[in-house]
């Protein structure tokens, strides 16, 4: 299936922009789910499809992620070994690129802005495979006291703890987990203790530098019967980010809305990034919503929260943030991207061939942040100027 | 029935034909295009359809809607491969069609008919993957080096066949089914139109009424596209004509002979003119721009008037940009965007649309009629008191275009007409 053979024709671009690319082979982009599974798992599958995405951009050279391949299957040092991993198109690529640098801003913004000498906690629900703390702790920015929560299903977090204890040479370097009797080592967390939960301490480049991991097993449907009061590592006395990178989507909006009032009432001084598909209603949020739900995937809040205003709204009235922002990805990649980084980009695979079908794709997601609290606003109040104009994607309303 | 008949029987229900029939059928491709020069001339009537992008099934539409061949005269104005999951079969098809009736297909080329781009976007990887080997790519990829890069129709119709009597009418928007969604009669110089047509936006196909008469039709451009001014029919002149390209025009080429002078036969360059002329968008800026794809140029409003008019040019017809109506004009209906792909990568839910141009009873093509038609009385023409025209000029001085005819479709139901078809799965950020 692989052919060899083929000459890297972006190597002939003049400039030097092009860059080597480990083509996959003919492996068609894209996984659909199985039929009769289950909607969990279906969910769960958009997971392992966001950690394939993240792949394709890593090893197209998009992002620099060195985690990216212990979630999918492959090894970290072989990469290649098992499937190639699927290619995605550029399109798809830049997305991937855009939206993870864009929530990496905000968190890098909510670090810097709040005090490094004390614990800072980031508490990202649903995180399935994200790599973004690992990334956090190895980066030579070297952030400090951070105390970094994951939530998901109680069986993502076993295999992503059986993961991060068995990649000896990426991840033990500086992150091994936590010495703790009531933690015994091997032995799978119970679905029902919903307060057992893992932690791994971070020895960064800086070493000391404070940083430590927990995965909580919890299903967030059942809030407000588990509230998170009940994991121990996690104080409502220090400033929080919170963030659901396509999570609180896939929760019918009773939940949702449950879950930001529980989380407003926990953290008094916090911050929360939504990452979200918008406009079902135009021609291609329609085809958007057909499409997903040919695959079982379903995002009741779609409906709820269908604009950038009423995104707004929601973390508003829900959360309870004073101040709130938003972009649509095609305005993060427009204002957060830097034209030098811009180039760069569109040098990987010699540039999108089509611009509208980008503007109407990344239009229909965005990223919506808020805040309230002491000393929140001066970190997260990055600029929206550019933005006003956005309104993507309604040429088509 | 010939081997050449088969083929096409075969293409027709989606199924590929053997690598030594691909192999044959490239080389006579070839031969029969390496004739053509970079522009082809085109005699109306004939329909005008855009990126194709292997959506099979929808080119399959696209044949229901407009005829089949070779009851219809086609030409297609690129992008035939890559992004859908059919580009084999689409673009064989049409090749086969090429080489059966030469006289009744015409094929130019686009940006993606390029190796290096269907190296990232799909044609490579289908290629390899229905054939277990390169082969049938490099075929296709010699045959996109002998493609035109340009056509010029002549002899199109000022009038549509079949309108009422005594209506100018200059545009006419069709559904699927042959009815008349909207008309837009031509308008006498100095009375600005509201906007400029384009298709109905709703995803959901065509479901405006029919026929709206009136002389001043509503505004149903999408946004963007709210061009002011004439739509011409003020000045005649016998050599308007249609020139139909894949992406738009270059700063290197100031009239249409400049693009017969090109060496076209090499894979499209990473700059230039035949690169301009594949990559290049109109956009609302004054004069040249760059453009935001990385190769070609945007240009604005003044630069299409002023080669049109020192080209004798009516209208330039081209592809290359997805329009979610189908179809939209611009710069005072001196350009028309044309996209053939409905439902583009199985995700944008747009509509399609091809562009009919009828055939001039008089046989002399778009000549002005000099029969005292008010809208039209002003007659001048170009060899005026007003001598050579000055740039400034040109906004009363657009040629009159050819009467046109939009034909708007939806993507085809995926089950239909029993061909095979993989359930498209279109990629989310998820």
């Amino acid at each position: 299936m692989s052919a060899p053979s083929i000459p890297n024709l972006l190597s002939l671009r003049g400039t030097g922009r092009g860059r080597g690319r480990g083509r996959g082979g003919g492996t068609p982009g894209g996984t659909s789910a199985a039929t009769g599974s289950s909607h969990d798992s279906t969910i769960q599958g958009t997971d392992t499809d966001a950690a394939l995405s993240r792949l394709s951009a890593v090893e197209l050279g998009y992002l620099s992620d060195p985690f990216a391949t212990l979630f999918t299957g492959g090894q970290p040092n072989q990469p290649h070994s098992a499937l190639p991993p699927p290619r995605r198109l550029p399109i798809i690529n830049r997305g991937t690129y855009t939206r993870t640098t864009g929530i990496d801003l905000l968190v890098d913004s909510f670090l810097s802005s709040t005090d490094a000498s004390r614990t800072r906690q980031i508490l990202s629900l649903g995180a399935g495979t994200d790599t973004r703390a690992f990334r956090l702790f190895s980066s030579p920015s070297s952030h400090t006291n951070i105390s970094y929560h994951e939530i998901d299903f109680p069986s993502i977090i076993a295999r992503k703890q059986h993961i991060i204890q068995t990649s000896p040479s990426t991840l033990s370097s500086f992150l091994y987990q936590k010495p703790n009797p009531s933690n015994p080592l091997n032995s799978p967390p119970h679905p029902t203790s919903s307060s057992f939960s893992f932690a791994f301490e971070s020895d960064g480049p800086s070493r000391n530098n404070n940083n430590t991991l927990h995965l909580h097993p919890l299903d967030l449907r059942s809030f407000p019967e588990c509230p998170l009061s009940r994991f121990d590592s996690l104080s409502s006395a220090h400033p929080t980010l919170i963030i659901s990178e396509c999570c609180l989507c896939y929760l019918a909006p009773a939940t949702t809305t449950r879950i930001l009032e529980h989380l407003g009432r926990l953290f008094p001084q916090s911050a929360m990034v939504i990452y979200e598909p918008i406009l079902p209603h135009d021609p291609f949020g329609k085809m958007m919503v057909s499409n997903l739900a040919a695959r079982g995937i379903v995002m009741p809040t779609l409906t709820e929260y269908p604009t950038q205003q009423s995104q707004e709204e929601r973390l508003r009235a829900e959360g309870g943030f004073t101040e709130v922002r938003s972009k649509t990805i095609d305005r993060v990649w427009e204002d957060w991207v830097s034209p030098g980084e811009k180039e760069r980009i569109d040098g990987l695979e010699g540039g999108l061939d089509e611009v509208e079908e980008w503007k109407l794709l990344a239009g229909h997601y965005l990223i919506a942040w808020g805040w309230r609290g002491s000393g929140m606003g001066k970190g997260l109040d990055i600029d929206v100027s550019r933005g006003d104009e956005g309104g993507d994607g309604d040429d088509t309303e | 029935m010939s081997d050449l008949d088969r083929a096409i029987a075969q293409l027709r229900a989606c199924r590929p034909i053997p690598e030594a029939e691909v192999r044959e059928l490239c080389h006579k491709a070839r031969e029969l295009l390496i004739e053509e020069g970079n522009v082809v001339t085109v005699n109306a009537p004939v329909t005008i359809c855009g990126d194709i992008h292997g959506q099979f099934h929808d080119l399959m539409e696209l044949f229901r809607v407009g005829g089949d061949v070779p009851d219809t005269n086609y030409l297609f104005m690129g992008d035939f491969v890559d992004r859908g999951f059919y580009s084999l079969e689409s673009f064989l098809l049409l090749l086969c069609l090429k080489v059966r009736y030469p006289d009744r297909m015409t094929l130019i080329r686009g940006n993606h008919e390029s190796r290096q781009i269907t190296t990232v976007y799909g044609f490579y990887d289908e290629c390899l993957r229905k054939y277990g080997s390169a082969n049938v790519w490099r075929y296709c990829c010699d045959v996109f080096d002998y493609l035109a890069l340009g056509a010029i129709v002549l002899g199109a119709s000022n009038t549509l066949p079949g309108t009422p009597a005594g209506e100018d009418v200059e545009i006419e928007v069709c559904n699927p089914d042959q009815q008349i969604m909207s008309r837009f009669l031509r308008r006498g110089r100095g009375r600005g139109a509201e906007g400029s047509p384009s298709g109905n936006g709703n995803g959901n196909g065509v479901t405006n009424g029919v026929s709206s008469t009136s002389p001043t039709p509503a505004n149903t451009g999408p946004p963007g596209s709210g061009a002011s001014g004439s739509s011409g029919g003020s000045v005649g002149n016998p050599a308007g004509a249609v020139l139909c390209v894949h992406g738009g025009l270059s700063p290197l080429i100031d009239n249409v002979d400049k693009i017969r002078l090109l060496d076209r036969k090499q894979e499209v360059p990473h700059e230039g003119a035949m690169c301009d002329l594949l990559w290049s968008d109109p956009d609302e800026i004054d004069g040249w721009g760059l453009s935001p794809r990385g190769a070609g140029f945007l240009f604005g409003a003044d630069i299409v008037k002023v080669f049109n008019h020192r080209n004798d040019l009516s209208l330039i017809a081209r592809a290359h940009q997805l329009v979610m109506e189908g179809f939209k004009e611009m710069f005072d209906n001196s350009i028309v965007t044309v996209w053939s792909a409905p439902n583009y990568c199985y995700r944008c839910g747009n509509v399609a649309a091809l562009l009919e141009l009828s055939e001039d009873d008089a046989g002399l093509g778009v000549l002005a009629r000099s029969n005292g038609d008010v809208n039209r009385s002003t007659g001048g023409v170009v060899a005026g008191p007003r001598g050579v025209l000055m740039e400034n000029d040109l906004e009363d001085q657009v040629l009159p275009g050819p009467a046109r005819r939009y034909r708007v479709f939806t993507a085809a139901p995926q089950d239909s007409r029993g061909m095979p078809a993989k359930k498209p799965v279109a990629d989310y950020f998820l």
